[in-house]
């Protein structure tokens, strides 16, 4: 559509410099002086690097820089006009969000908008559309505006600083892909003194810094003027704003998902009327972004849960952007304006209508012209010509948007969408009258256009399930009608649904009888030379319409499976295609990939036969080999062209136009000569002109794929992986391009489905009514599409970690709500941890600090996915409402959680060193369950379990007439164990993660109102009064030890008598009184009183001795050391002369 | 928790691509009618065979059968893998029946798939493993599928109706499948191939190269044949020979055909009663044959030949969201029932172009953007 100017960058205006004036002159100056200082330092050795190592690391820096500023290259497939960027003011409540959206449209578009209520899209720019969205000052609102912001405007009220909204929006970003941010400070007014300011201004940008990243963008709005921020730096905002770059996010370029800025309820009024509550159909609006939508998509609504679409529609986009004419910024009809929830902009596109909103002015403006003109009508006519004549005024750029867009929900060609209907009157005055001149032959068809006029909703929904309602219109009446009705010759939808119709008519034919003719003649047919539609044949007509006017999932199955029905229904056919070897049944044909059928060979070995394909071969001549493969590709696109239009025309008839075709053939061939020619030749200019501005600039706009491959690969030389990858992706894209704008309109639809940036109707059916009664403009709906594999419910394991600024650590099983991918909802985790082993081992509570395993059952999202979890919705807290952030690691049905458990056991009996244990097992079959495992006592002895105990051993229940006692097991140990211990078998017991999840449904009640779901014990526990459960035995004790009284050591007397005298246990009887040796005196004779005497004082004298001598060593060890000393000191001070003696000498 | 909705489908046919496809978009399906009206009702044996196969590689899949085995209830899970599987295949269906989706599954699984297969490896029936050595891989290189993992060894070759062969496979996984602009079938520069024979004299197979070689030689010089003779209990239980045939094109396409011819036992009377009308084949007609089916081939032109049509397009439409272009001779009744397939489960539809001036067919599709959502990420 608008790929070129996507494609192209925008030329910029060049910089001129002032060459008179201050500014020049100190600029010269600069140069001049710049210059002199450079001829000074132009001495290249005094730069170069002095030191082999600093060279390196410098260089080595350098290098590691390049390469950590590297990323890898994300692919953007988003081909064509861009969807508006969506702008998300947040900030506390009371904070000037409303405010700041109100004068940035004023500066855009210079309107006035009473209030803010849901998207407001205006054009910006030439290449640039922006979409304003408040955010809602609730967690489930900012958790929904953080997953369709491009671009967060964070209000911060600069006279508070900063409170937790922001950062818990901030942390919400940065879970589901961190989209570009800017702070904005508002309420600067409110300081007095202007350090303070400064110092406030500077104590929150760094703040901020350290939250996004230094250097990160807070603006500064300084006040208000007349109620409303200053104009200057509104512009400058708005300048910030429109150079933003927007790095694609990967969860968003993998889902489509629509903002829906209008929303309808489209229900059969009878059907609300019959039942208030029933079920509701509803239409969203918005531009599809992401990647591009399929029509069998099923889509999430955000808040609502999931739901298939009932129908797809593209509209002409109610914004567009201006036509790509060269002059600078917008004009003031460009500055379009679409907001139709806060109820503004004038045009309202829908399918197949368009509603106009005409303010009071243009009214009595109009009244003022009847007045003068036609007065002599009815009120009723009146109306009628006011709004033609203020159609008139738009009327040109409403064909031009409405021709634009060919997409409709049928496979015609070349047909025009029916020009839009625009009100009652218009209708009445103009079609009755015609109604009824041909009343005779126009029945059901025009009567249902009147109905169009009257009730537009009802008919909307008509329109999906058209096949039906319009299958008597013949071909012809609606053909008069044609001409009828539009002198402009713009064919109305109502032609356009008859088309639609008779190629259903066609197409269910096909479905119920050709089908299965073409498909017995299938073989003979792709046999003979191809010029029917193969799409066709391969798809069938009617497979095609089924899927476009996607019923629900269920539904077209089983559409399809009565499709199938009849397809398959004669079974006479069965017989005819038996000997076309398609096998037996028709449904139960064997599935084989191989043809079998060697019966009609041709025979190789005659020379006209093999000569035929010589040219396939190396050894034949291989410009025509190359010729083959060329040619072709050229040729294909207009035979194409032109088969597929003929077959459209003449529907069934596939043998008459082959050879037309072939007719055709013979003239096309020239013209596809010279056409040849031609593109060479173009291709050959455009490789000139690459190579020209090789390196300079990457190739972008290069479109040729035809040669493509070996073209591009040959550029790539030496420029380095990261080069060559983005060289591989760009052309990847161009190929994407080219091959997708060779289709028509409707094919590419089929094929790639809606593209990004398009203006969608998507209408879902039966949605709760509860989502139409508490609808709220100001909580933007989010619809995203729903990928592979996400709408299955299984385990999913997430890295998790509680967030820092929660004061709690989370408990296992305690429900907390995540919010993954589009969905937000309830449910029960269970946290582990990775063993050494491998193991994952459950944990009560997550760790403080560090991440941990956390397993829980809910619908699937792929791996990488953010998870953000809550636990309490409400507003009223002061507290962080975020307690842990996560991501996906896996979808694992297999991995299992486990926790310790201790089997406690006593023994019954005990042999020598076998016990029988009993209460460690309930029956014999978990005896058997556990056989080798290793057991312990507490006193350490280690042990095994054998095998469950024989019943006539253990206890012995036959003699005693009792019932058999189960689950005792016999048990080795390596020593001997007492009937006091206690036995241990330690082992791991797998925990069950509960299959619980609660889809959060806040859409469905009052905003105001807290989503209430599942709660966890401990609220519960609150609510009843209840405490906490306490096991007795888990308490802690005093230990108290009586001390152990130990039996006397006997020691039998045989062994007594073998021990030797020493070692045997004296048995000396305890005596009253000491022996008699013990208790007499002693009184020495005189002689031998002397001889003691002088014994001690010898003893006496050479102790002194002793005592004297020591004395003296000592001292003269004490002289010997200071000697010592001194020497020593002497020594080395002349030592040291000589050395510096030494050194004189030599340096002389 | 929520109510599981079914695809409803029915008939026995595609068996193996809506296995493949559901369990690959993990959509439940609900297979009816399944040889309903045949005199033996119910699933066939490698049917049954190839849903245990895919309950082994899945973790958390849920196979229901009714009684009569008309009925069948597929909730796939997720696609694990593993090393050390071993799989019997059966004697209903050779060897090839079950790689063809095997393949694609292991791209997809968590882990390396190493997988060991028992039963026929040789067929008429179905490609032989011969052909996905050499003319499969070489395709799935095409999408991005790594060469080093890739293996397929021939432990013993077995033939109908007792089989006995054994094969060892390894699969690699992908995050996604690249892409592929893939028109140019180029102009055959080389013939390769492989004669084997199973408990039957080796002569057979030479007088096979022969004929084929026979055949070729007015065309290309470049033609080489290897022989394979097998015998104990590396040929399996049961006697036959065959042969299968590869051109190479100057592009890098292959274009494969195979057969196999087999003798029932001597000693099985009772088995023999259905074949014994069919003569046995000579050597030499087989080899004439086969390499007349190879010219047949190539002379329908396309990247692939016919067999392979179907597994080209899966692959096609598993691609990330890209455009591939493919060109393939006249469509074969697999290759549209798999387009059928694809739409239905994937979503995906095929601009499908004639070329007239070559007979081929030029097929474009928007890839599906199918990720490997069971592979862990650290």
């Amino acid at each position: 559509m608008a790929m070129d100017s996507g494609a192209d960058g925008q030329s910029h205006k060049a910089h001129r410099s002032r060459h008179s004036g201050a500014s020049a002159k100190k600029k010269t100056k600069a140069k001049n002086k710049d210059q002199n200082s450079d001829q000074k330092q132009q001495n290249p050795k005094a730069f170069a690097f002095r030191s082999n190592a600093k060279a390196k690391r410098l260089q080595s820096r350098a290098v590691e820089k390049e390469q950590r500023r590297l990323h890898l290259p994300v692919i953007d497939r988003s081909y064509g006009e861009l969807p508006p960027f969506v702008v998300v003011v947040q900030g506390p409540p009371q904070v000037g969000k409303s405010l700041l959206i109100k004068t940035l449209v004023k500066h855009y578009t210079k309107h006035n908008l009473p209030d803010v209520r849901g998207p407001i899209t205006i054009v910006s720019g030439k290449q640039r559309r922006l979409q304003f969205v408040e955010c809602p000052n609730d967690i489930n609102g900012m958790i929904d505006a953080a997953k369709f912001a491009d671009l967060a405007l964070l209000l911060i009220d600069g006279s508070y600083g900063f409170e937790m909204e922001t950062f818990e929006f901030l942390n919400i970003l940065q879970v589901h892909g961190f989209p570009k941010v800017m702070g904005v400070l508002t309420h600067l007014d409110k300081f007095k003194d202007v350090k303070k300011l400064k110092k406030t201004k500077q104590r929150l940008k760094h703040r901020f810094w350290t939250e996004i990243y230094d250097g990160a963008k807070l603006f500064y709005l300084s006040g208000l003027i007349h109620g409303k921020y200053p104009k200057r730096e509104v512009h400058n905002l708005a300048r910030f704003i429109s150079v933003m770059k927007f790095p694609p996010l990967s969860w968003r370029t993998s889902h489509p998902y629509l903002l829906v800025d209008r929303f309808e309820d489209v229900t059969p009024p009878e059907r609300v009327q019959m039942n208030s509550k029933c079920d509701r159909n509803v239409t969203l609006y918005g531009y599809l972004r992401g990647c591009n939508l399929k029509k069998g998509t099923k889509v999430h609504i955000a808040g609502v849960g999931d739901f298939s679409l009932a129908g797809v529609t593209g509209l002409s986009d109610p914004c567009p952007l201006p036509s790509a004419a060269k002059k600078k910024g917008l004009r003031d009809k460009e500055k379009l304006f679409y907001a139709p929830m806060s109820g503004l902009g004038d045009l309202l596109y829908d399918k197949d209508a368009v509603y106009i909103n005409i303010n009071d002015q243009f009214v009595q403006y109009s009244k003022v012209d009847e007045m003068g003109g036609t007065t002599n009508k009815e009120n009723k006519r009146d109306v009628g010509e006011d709004l033609v004549k203020s159609l008139q005024a738009v009327k040109s750029p409403i064909d031009e948007k409405l021709e634009k867009t060919k997409i409709s929900l049928f496979s015609h060609n070349g047909r025009k969408r029916r020009k839009a209907i625009f009100g009652d009157g218009v209708d009445h005055s103009n079609l009755k009258s015609t109604d009824e001149e041909n009343e005779g032959d126009e029945d059901d068809d025009s009567d249902n256009d009147n109905d169009e006029g009257e009730n537009d909703r009802s008919n909307e929904d008509n329109e999906s399930c058209s096949g039906s309602e319009f299958s008597d219109g013949d071909e012809e009446d609606l053909k008069s009608e044609d001409d009828r009705s539009n002198e402009d010759n713009e064919s109305c939808s109502g032609s356009e649904f008859s088309d639609g119709d008779e190629e259903d008519l066609k197409s269910e034919e096909d479905g119920m009888g050709n089908i299965s003719k073409w498909r017995a003649s299938l073989v003979e047919r792709a046999s003979k030379k191809q010029n029917i539609n193969l799409m066709q044949l391969v798809y069938g007509k009617s497979a095609s319409t089924s899927n476009t006017s996607a019923n629900e999932v269920k539904d077209d199955s089983e559409n399809e499976e009565s499709d199938e029905d009849e397809f398959f229904k004669p079974k006479g056919q069965r017989a005819k295609n038996s000997i076309e070897g398609l096998g037996g049944g028709n449904i139960n044909t064997e599935d084989c990939s191989k043809s079998t059928k060697i019966s009609e060979l041709k025979n190789w070995k005659e020379e006209e036969v093999y000569e035929s394909i010589r040219d396939r071969f190396v050894t034949g001549d291989w410009s025509k080999g190359a010729l083959r493969n060329q040619m072709s590709e050229a040729k294909t696109e207009e035979d194409d062209i032109d088969g597929d239009f003929e077959d459209l025309e003449t529907g069934e008839k596939y043998e008459s136009h082959q050879k037309d075709d072939s007719s055709n053939g013979g003239i096309q061939k020239e013209d596809d000569d010279a056409i040849e020619e031609r593109r060479l030749k173009k291709l050959a200019l455009r490789a000139k002109f690459d190579a020209h501005y090789d390196g300079s600039e990457s190739p972008e706009e290069e479109t040729d794929v035809q040669n493509g491959g070996k073209f591009h690969r040959s550029q790539a030389n030496d420029s380095g992986y990261y080069d060559k990858l983005k060289e591989e992706i760009e052309l990847q894209k161009q190929i994407n391009i080219a091959e997708l704008d060779d289709l028509d309109e409707t094919t590419r639809l089929e094929i790639e489905g809606f593209r990004t940036g398009m203006y969608l109707r998507l209408e879902v059916h039966d949605v709760p009514f509860e989502m139409i009664e508490y609808f709220d403009p100001c909580h933007p709906i989010l619809v995203g599409g729903i990928g592979l594999g996400e709408e299955n419910v299984g385990y999913m394991q997430t890295r998790l970690k509680r967030h820092r600024w929660h004061k709690k650590v989370l408990k296992t099983r305690d429900p907390i709500i995540v919010s993954i991918g589009w969905r937000r909802y309830q449910t029960t985790p269970v946290y582990a941890i990775e063993d050494q082993n491998g193991r994952h081992r459950m944990l009560k509570y997550t760790p403080e600090h560090m991440h941990c395993l956390a397993m829980f059952w809910g619908p699937l999202a792929p791996p990488k996915t953010g998870v953000l979890a809550v636990q309490n919705l409400s507003n009223n807290q002061v507290a962080f409402r975020i307690i842990a952030t996560a991501y996906v690691l896996e979808f694992n049905h297999a991995a299992r959680i486990v926790k310790k458990i201790k089997l406690v056991g006593y023994p019954c009996k005990i042999f020598k060193k076998t016990a029988l244990i009993k209460d460690m097992f309930t029956s014999d079959l978990e005896v058997a369950r556990f056989e080798g495992a290793a057991i312990r006592t507490v006193s350490g002895i280690r042990g095994q379990v054998k095998k469950a105990a024989k019943e006539e051993i253990g206890n012995q229940p036959k003699k005693k007439g009792g019932q058999a006692r189960e689950g005792i097991a016999r048990c080795t140990f390596e020593d001997r164990i007492l009937m006091s211990d206690i036995v241990f078998l330690r082992a791991w017991t797998q925990v069950e993660v509960p299959q619980f999840y609660n889809a959060l449904t806040t859409s469905l009640q009052p905003r105001q109102k807290t989503w209430q779901g599942m709660k966890t014990v401990a609220e519960l526990r609150r609510e009843h009064n209840l405490s906490i459960p306490v096991n007795k035995d888990s308490l802690y004790k005093p230990i108290e030890r009586k001390p152990r009284k130990f039996n006397p050591l006997v020691i039998p007397k045989a062994l007594q008598a073998d021990l030797p005298f020493e070692s045997k246990p004296k048995n000396i009887p305890h005596r009253k009184r000491p022996l008699l040796e013990d208790r007499r005196a002693v009184v020495m004779e005189p002689h031998e009183r002397k001889v003691h005497a002088l014994v001690q004082h010898l003893q006496l004298i050479r102790n002194d001795k002793m005592k004297k001598r020591k004395l003296k060593e000592e001292q003269k060890r004490k002289e010997v050391e200071a000697q010592r000393a001194k020497d020593e000191q002497v020594l080395r001070k002349r030592r040291r002369k000589k050395g510096k003696r030494e050194t004189e000498s030599k340096t002389n | 928790m929520g109510k599981i909705t079914y695809k409803r489908l029915k008939g026995s046919q595609n068996m193996r691509q809506r296995l493949l496809l559901a369990t690959l978009k993990s959509t439940p399906v609900l297979i009816e009618d399944i040889h309903a009206d045949d005199t033996l009702p119910g699933l066939r044996p490698h049917e049954i065979s190839l849903l245990r196969l895919f309950e082994k590689l899945t973790d958390d899949c849920l196979i229901e059968i009714n009684e009569t085995g008309t009925k069948l209830k597929y909730k796939p899970g997720i696609i694990v893998g593993g090393s050390h599987l071993v799989h019997d295949c059966g004697v209903s269906r050779a060897i090839g029946y079950f790689l063809e989706p095997l393949i694609l599954l292991g791209l997809f699984a968590r882990k390396t798939l190493v997988i060991i297969l028992k039963g026929i490896t040789n067929d008429s029936k179905d490609p032989s493993v011969d052909t996905f050595r050499s003319t499969t891989f070489p395709l799935l290189k095409r999408f991005g599928v790594p060469s080093e993992g890739l293996k397929l060894e021939i432990k013993s070759r077995g033939v109908s109706p007792h089989g006995g062969g054994e094969v060892h496979l390894a699969i690699p996984t992908v995050q996604h499948l690249t892409a592929t602009m893939w028109t140019d079938e180029g102009m055959v520069k080389r013939i390769r191939g492989e004669a084997f024979t199973t408990r039957v004299s080796v002569q057979l197979g030479n007088e096979m190269i022969y004929a084929a070689r026979g055949i070729f030689n007015r065309l290309l010089p470049d033609v080489y044949i290897a022989s394979d003779y097998r015998k104990r209990s590396e040929a399996g239980n049961s006697s036959g020979y065959g042969i299968s045939l590869v051109a190479e094109t100057t592009s890098g396409c292959c274009i494969s055909a195979d057969t196999t011819v087999s003798y029932p036992r001597g000693d099985e009377e009772e088995d023999i009663e259905g074949e014994e009308k069919k003569e046995l084949i000579p050597a030499a007609d087989v080899g004439e044959k086969l390499a007349s089916v190879l010219l047949e081939e190539i002379e329908k032109g396309g990247v692939v030949d016919s067999t392979h049509q179907g597994l080209l397009f899966l692959l096609c439409a598993l691609c990330v969201n890209d455009v591939s272009k493919v060109r393939v001779g006249k469509l074969s009744p697999y290759g549209i029932e798999t387009l059928r397939e694809i739409r239905d489960f994937l979503d995906v539809q095929f601009v499908i172009k004639p070329d007239p001036s070559t007979g081929t067919v030029i097929l474009k599709c928007w890839g599906s953007g199918m990720k490997n959502l069971s592979r862990k990420t650290t």
